[in-house]
């Protein structure tokens, strides 16, 4: 190296550091600079805030309700909301279901069960900027309490259920709030499968939805579905009331399983076990020969089957129906029918704002039946069968696939959604099940069928105490177990029979849906213990 | 199953005297010793024979574009449609679908043996068909249905419950 050179590094390496030094300094600056424009003008927001926050005491989060104050005030439902309130200046609370800023405005829907509403807070004199921006805030599914006037709108307002009318927000309260990740979103709870797969947007599978289950059934769909299962459960009993039957209870552990061992559940009872009710079959057939003639049951009803179907629940809710009869079987089949009948009608009566709220999310055709209702025998329907090229035996039971194939069948030939199949083998059936006094080889008992689906197993029940033990012999069952059920046939008892449908499949076949645990509120299966 | 086609064949055609067929390889390709001279193989071949013999040609075709839309008929059976697996099936039941949405027969206004042969050879894929499969292949179904019943086909084969109405109209299932 030369010594120019070297001066040369010398001087770079004195320069060096400078230069670097200045780039650093350049660097900071920048930096310092830009925090300054950022406190400038958080300042100044915080000023304009405390300047021109005229609407302070006209929105915000107050105290916890503890029930601190009685307040005299009138909270309007959503679905009240109609034209002829236009102008009136009214209280009301309910979800925020999206809020939405744009500009000077906040347009806000609240939502009250099925129904919701458009509302609007708008910067003017009422509202201030600080109060748009906090309702634009607000997070969905938070409750608020918000006065407002109705104004009645000149379009309308397809997304909303209030289609005729909006809110101008003068005060709104946030009185429960949400967090702000749901773990679900409504508007994609309910949106129908096939939309989402089309447009790309998503939709929420059915085990997310059963264990968020609080939210799931907030939606409008579920709303729906469970006021309509309400429905059912009102009609039945009202129904049967009329036709003069008597409510009971009956118990649900009990000492020997009922409908034979293998499905139960075992529950300890003490010192022992017991088990829980597989149906109240028994106890039904007990209060008949307790001269109580003609009764129904609401209860569960608890099935151990290692089933996982669209169609079974371990836990459902049973309607059960016994009764006892004159002289034939079909007064039974006849009563029940009928009860079935008045159910269908009043649904379709009363509850076509549920079912259109459900059809939405899950098109079905409506659900047809006919006055008086088909009855065909088994012989017939196995003909049928045959004739649309099905192979099986005349005493064979009808499998899951011949059971919807023959719904089909009768479907297309009578147009019904509901029939009855009278006459089944005696081979197929429960050991209690009275024999055809003809044939041997039948018996008086019967199947109701919903959408091709079975909802109801009945027959004529023996009520002879000797027949009924050969029965139990031929079946292998243990007359021990049985001992008490066996013995309330010794003092008299009437013929009688009756039958059972399960609440949630009812309403499943009835609104045309696939799943069982659509309609069981927080539904019970091999692999479902929570919520 | 070729030479039970075959035997059917000729109490259609009213032949007097049944032939005695042997086969060949492990296809079990049909062989019919004729008189004089060359053995004729193959199922197509001895049909065609066949057919000549009881001086039925308009089964051949009735023009020279059906005898040729009946040849490859035949042509598409054997080759096609014997031993095909689960996934062809579904293709030659749309194609063939599609094809007889405006045709009676397969070839020309009237029954060849294109119809017939076509018949023996779809028969087992038919009878493995749910109802609602038949409904949606709904033209093969009617054609199918329409050979099955003509006078004297269907001999060897059993028949095939085919439902008059649709069952399966409803959006869903």
């Amino acid at each position: 190296m030369t010594k120019e050179e070297v001066q040369g590094a010398t001087e770079e390496g004195q320069q060096g550091p400078s230069k670097k030094g200045l780039k650093k300094q350049q660097k900071e600056a920048e930096k310092a600079a830009k925090k300054a424009e950022k406190q400038a003008k958080l300042a100044a927001e915080h000023q304009s805030t405390e300047e021109d926050d005229f609407a302070k005491d006209r929105y915000g989060v107050p105290a916890m309700v503890q029930s601190q104050q009685k307040l005299d005030r009138a909270l309007v439902r959503v679905q009240d909301l109609t034209p002829d309130k236009a102008d009136q200046l009214i209280w009301l609370r309910a979800r925020v279901h999206t809020s939405r800023a744009k500009g000077k405005q906040c347009f806000l829907v609240l939502r009250q069960q099925q129904f919701n509403v458009q509302a609007l807070v708008a910067v003017g004199d009422r509202a201030s900027k600080q109060m748009v921006k906090f309702a634009a805030n607000i997070t969905k599914e938070s409750i608020v309490d918000v006065e407002a006037s109705v104004r009645k709108v000149e379009q309308k307002i397809e997304s909303c259920s209030q289609q005729d009318v909006e809110l101008h927000i003068e005060r709104i309260f946030v009185v429960s709030q949400a967090e702000p990740r749901l773990p679900l979103q409504l508007e994609d709870a309910v949106r129908p499968d096939g939309e989402g797969e089309e447009e790309g947007r998503a939709t929420v599978n059915q085990d997310t939805k059963l264990d968020n289950r609080v939210i799931d059934l907030r939606t409008t769909t579920s709303q729906a579905i469970f006021r309509l299962q309400s429905g059912v459960c009102q009609l039945f009993r009202d129904t049967l009331t009329k036709k003069g039957f008597v409510e009971i209870q009956t118990p649900k552990i009990i000492s020997a399983a009922s409908e034979g061992g293998a499905n139960v559940f075992t529950v300890s009872y003490f010192k022992t076990s017991a088990y829980l009710a597989q149906s109240p079959q028994l106890y039904k057939q007990m209060c008949i020969c307790a001269d109580f003639d003609k009764v129904f049951c609401v209860g569960p009803v608890f099935r151990a089957e290692d089933s996982n179907t669209h169609r079974h629940l371990t836990e459902f809710v049973g309607l059960d129906i016994e009764m006892a009869f004159s002289y034939h079987y079909h007064e039974v089949i006849e009563s029940i029918t009928d009860t079935m009948v008045q159910i269908f009608k009043g649904l379709r009566d009363n509850f076509q704002t549920e079912i259109q709220t459900v059809n939405k999310q899950f098109p079905s055709e409506p659900f047809k039946f006919l006055e008086p209702t088909l009855r065909l025998e088994y012989t017939e329907g196995v003909a049928m069968l045959r004739e649309a090229g099905v192979e099986m035996g005349d005493e064979d039971d009808l499998s899951t696939p011949n059971e919807k194939l023959l719904g089909r069948l009768v479907k297309e030939k009578y147009d019904t959604d509901f029939y009855v199949l009278d006459k089944y083998p005696l081979a197929v059936r429960p050991f209690y099940t009275m024999p055809d006094p003809n044939d041997l080889k039948y018996s008086n008992s019967y199947d109701m069928f919903m959408r091709g689906e079975e909802i109801l197993s009945g027959a004529q029940r023996i009520h002879d105490a000797q027949l009924l033990t050969e029965r139990a012999t031929h079946h292998q069952i243990d007359l021990e177990k049985i001992k008490s059920y066996i013995d309330s046939f010794r003092y008299g008892a009437p013929p009688h029979g009756g039958g059972g449908i399960g609440l949630e499949r009812v309403c499943m076949l009835y609104l045309g849906l696939h799943n069982v645990r659509q309609t069981s509120m927080f539904p019970r299966d091999p692999k479902r213990l929570t919520p | 199953m070729a030479l039970r086609e075959l035997s059917s064949l000729e109490k259609f055609l009213g032949l007097k005297k049944p032939n005695k067929y042997s086969t060949q390889g492990d296809k079990k390709v049909p062989v019919l010793q004729s008189n004089n001279g060359a053995p004729l193989v193959g199922l197509v071949t001895i049909a065609c024979h066949l057919v000549k013999e009881a001086k039925r040609l308009e089964l051949l075709g009735d023009s020279a574009e059906s005898r040729a839309v009946v040849q490859q008929w035949l042509e598409h059976r054997v080759t096609k449609l014997d031993g095909c697996t689960k996934e062809e099936m579904k293709t030659i039941l749309k194609d063939l679908n599609l094809y007889l949405q405006d045709k009676v027969y397969l070839a020309g206004n009237q029954l060849t043996i294109a119809d017939t042969f076509m018949y023996y050879g779809i028969h087992p894929l038919i009878v493995d068909l749910a109802i609602q499969e038949k409904e949606q292949y709904v033209n093969v179904t009617r054609w199918f249905d329409h050979i099955q019943h003509y006078p004297g086909i269907r001999h060897h084969l059993p028949p095939v419950a085919v439902l008059r109405n649709r069952i399966y109209t409803g959006r869903h299932h």
